[in-house]
């Protein structure tokens, strides 16, 4: 039997309802007592995967400052913490103390609206993105979808805060998102139909199930990883394709004019889509927290599969960080032709093998009869 | 969209320095642009006019953060004209080897400025490093790192410490190694080419007529280098190429600071093979002192003394990590110069912006003018 995520937190609901009303927690009294501690489990589930999202993302900036400072010939944080790993909650502690502010000329609701929605939806992301075989806040049957969906809220959020703000340079950032991630959004789709038409569901857990069963995708669907991941880098806004921000030329980008916890917010809704984007990696190719063959027993062990699933999306987000370290910027106008003229191709390319292969019998491959 | 200005400075991380870039665009392209200089005027040129001649080597410093010994060369070579100091020839050595560490320090700076423009963070860390050494080296005999005061007329302060040709060897053998892996980080990598090949072209007939010198000059194909066209201090006994690139774009520039980069090498091997043999004296015997009245008393006039130096003027053209740094000295027989002149080749690549920016993107921006090399304390002065 597998524990789930819910359990634990009515393991540990029904045992603080249990101290209330002095039972013990396998013979709770019922009617009303029952269904608090029911209800105090989702809520105690619902702060499990929010602390753990946010601990996670840190843990994640931690990685991404070392193993940058590495590529670099530099350590990357070191004196907070041991190794650094600290720096980040100081930073967030610095920036929470500052002064929450916004320019004279800007327009109030949507100057404060942007950072708040991209964060809040970057982490409602993490919700129902599954970690390990029950290990999810909600278990929504298209959650593939609705994890698509919403991730591609960003742009929206990210041209209203910019056109806000009442800064050119923001302005230009904020329209460059929205080309970039329409642009980006076509092929990441596209390269996730590739998967569906394998598995038939939208559902991430039977989508990690199949893999582990048949095979993961990544070998199959080989352009499709491509495609997903190159794609996932423009979402995500990183270098090669983090134009939105370009430093160089746009100062911040869209998040120009924002200071202190507004800036900390859209950090933090960076990295957390950084998170999820790894993580969808991870769900759709490389098996989610299964390992493949012989090594499978070891992802059995309790919490072992969350244990792979976190190896699993740091080597996929190390792949990003290296990325990051080995390649400039490109341009808009060659952004959006990489996207339009390369990317939409191959992801075209790529479901005509996913459905060739569905078409021969995928998973036990026969040539049909013709 | 319509057309709007923008303003590119004087704060923003494409400047690298205290100006200002406006830029006219339409949507994402360059209609016009208007260069802004002046932010960081100091006013050098009229603070030499109440310095003794050696304490306006401080200043020369303070001109460029990048290429401090190259200022005080140019300076000190009017100076010596213009008050008629021979230089001893070791000494003469030890500033073309000052100076082309500096050139060294000052592409490599270059170097990760520009390249962490398009987005590279690596070269950026990967320069500093580099540099380090190379600042280590002139820290070993000038004592400082940026500001080093180290030069005087009629030579240099102090001769290089013993064992010090050997370990800059190492350095230049270690930089060798190391300008290898810039290349491959920028020559290999198809965004880098894309982003600089076929950018930001003033075609050399175009660099002529505005007066744009050293790399960007080269990088149009004219090989024109003062260390050869008019030889100054050891340069004629040193031997060394001038790269030249025909592209005349961004990606031109980079390949000649490449080069020259070895070039550099090359010839700091040469100056510490003849340092290795060549014992001597560092600054000449005979400086003229002055023997006016120590203290003038204040208004600029009652500085020209009854007894002071032998009057004269001089002017000296150095090529500088940036191109061609001119000075000009009067000397009318005071202890403070009567009036120095300096040409800054920066102030005139820059205020050449709109003929090698419009047309172009303003993500191109960054490159275009991180390849002219900009040092805003060298042109404002």
């Amino acid at each position: 039997m597998t524990v789930t995520l819910y359990d634990v937190a009515y393991w540990l609901s029904s045992h603080l309802v249990a101290l209330a009303t002095g039972t013990s927690a396998s013979n709770l009294p019922g009617g009303p007592w029952t269904t608090a501690a029911v209800a105090l489990a989702w809520l105690v589930t619902g702060i499990i995967v929010f602390a753990a999202s946010l601990v996670n993302t840190l843990i994640l900036i931690w990685w991404e400052r070392k193993l940058l400072g590495r590529f670099m010939d530099r350590r990357g944080a070191m004196h907070v913490g041991f190794a650094g790993l600290l720096q980040n909650l100081a930073d967030g502690l610095k920036l929470f103390r500052k002064q929450v502010f916004s320019p004279r000329e800007a327009d109030q609701f949507g100057y404060y609206l942007a950072p708040t929605a991209y964060m809040v939806t970057s982490i409602i992301l993490l919700g129902f993105l599954p970690v390990s075989t029950g290990f999810v806040g909600g278990s929504v049957p298209l959650s593939l979808l609705l994890a698509l969906a919403i991730f591609s809220f960003a742009p929206l959020f990210i041209f209203v805060g910019s056109w806000s703000s009442n800064n050119k340079y923001s302005l230009i950032g904020g329209m460059r998102t929205a080309a970039q991630l329409v642009a980006y959004e076509i092929p990441l789709l596209l390269a996730v139909v590739s998967v569906v038409l394998l598995t038939g569901s939208f559902d991430l857990t039977t989508i990690v199930m199949d893999q582990a069963r048949y095979g993961w995708f990544w070998l199959p669907l080989i352009l499709g990883l491509v495609v997903f991941s190159v794609a996932m880098l423009a979402e995500m806004e990183r270098i090669p394709f983090d134009l939105p921000e370009a430093e160089a030329e746009l100062v911040e980008g869209w998040s120009t004019e924002y200071g202190g916890m507004l800036f900390a917010m859209t950090m933090l809704g960076d990295y957390v889509r950084g998170l999820v984007g790894s993580y969808l990696i991870v769900l759709l190719f490389l098996g989610g927290w299964t390992l493949p063959g012989p090594l499978a027993p070891l992802a059995a062990f309790p919490l072992g599969g969350i244990v792979w699933f976190q190896i699993k999306t740091y080597l996929v987000f190390g792949v990003f960080i290296w990325v990051r370290a080995a390649l400039p910027r490109v341009r808009t106008d060659q952004l959006l032709q990489v996207g339009w003229k390369r990317m939409l191709p191959l992801s075209l390319a790529n479901i005509v093998i996913a459905a060739a292969l569905v078409v021969w019998g995928w998973p036990h491959l026969t040539w049909p009869a013709l | 969209m319509s057309e709007m200005w923008v303003n590119m400075g004087p704060q923003h991380p494409m400047t690298h320095g205290l100006w200002n870039l406006r830029v006219k665009i339409d949507g994402e392209v360059i209609v016009d642009a208007d260069p802004e200089m002046g932010f960081l005027h100091r006013g050098i040129e009229k603070i030499c006019e109440y310095r003794r001649y050696n304490e306006v080597v401080t200043l020369m410093d303070r001109t460029c953060y990048v290429a401090g010994l190259s200022w005080e060369h140019v300076y000190l070579m009017a100076v010596e004209q213009a008050l008629g100091v021979s230089v001893p020839a070791r000494a003469e050595y030890i500033r073309v080897m000052s100076h082309e560490l500096q050139r060294l320090a000052s592409h490599i700076m270059w170097y990760a400025a520009f390249v962490q423009d398009i987005g590279l963070m690596t070269p950026f860390l990967y320069g500093m490093r580099d540099r380090d050494l190379i600042l280590d080296l002139l820290q070993s005999y000038t004592g400082a790192r940026m500001t080093y005061e180290y030069m005087r007329v009629g030579g240099v302060r102090n001769d290089v410490p013993v064992g010090f040709t050997d370990r800059c060897r190492k350095v230049m053998d270690w930089l060798e190694e190391k300008i290898h892996d810039y290349e491959a980080l920028c020559d290999r990598s198809d965004i880098f080419l894309k982003r600089t090949v076929g950018l930001g072209i003033l075609k050399a007939k175009e660099c002529l007529d505005l007066g744009v010198t050293g790399p960007m000059l080269r990088a149009a194909g004219v090989p024109r280098d003062l260390r050869r066209d008019h030889p100054y201090s050891a340069y004629p006994e040193l031997d060394f190429v001038i790269p030249t690139h025909d592209g005349a774009d961004v990606y031109g520039r980079y390949r000649v600071r490449m080069e020259e980069m070895r070039q550099s090498i090359a010839i700091v091997r040469q100056t510490l093979e003849w340092l290795d043999h060549h014992p001597g004296r560092v600054l000449a015997e005979k400086v003229p002192r002055f023997v006016g009245t120590p203290t003038p008393p204040p208004g600029r006039e009652s500085y020209i003394l009854r007894r002071g130096y032998p009057k004269g003027r001089g002017f000296a053209a150095i090529e500088e990590p940036h191109g061609e740094a001119l000075a000009y000295v009067i000397n009318e027989g005071a202890e403070h110069p009567y009036r120095v002149k300096f040409r800054s080749p920066v102030m005139v690549n820059i205020a050449a912006a709109k003929d090698y920016l419009v047309g172009y993107r303003v993500s191109d921006i960054p490159p275009i003018m991180g390849s002219v090399d900009i040092c805003v304390g060298e042109s404002d002065r």
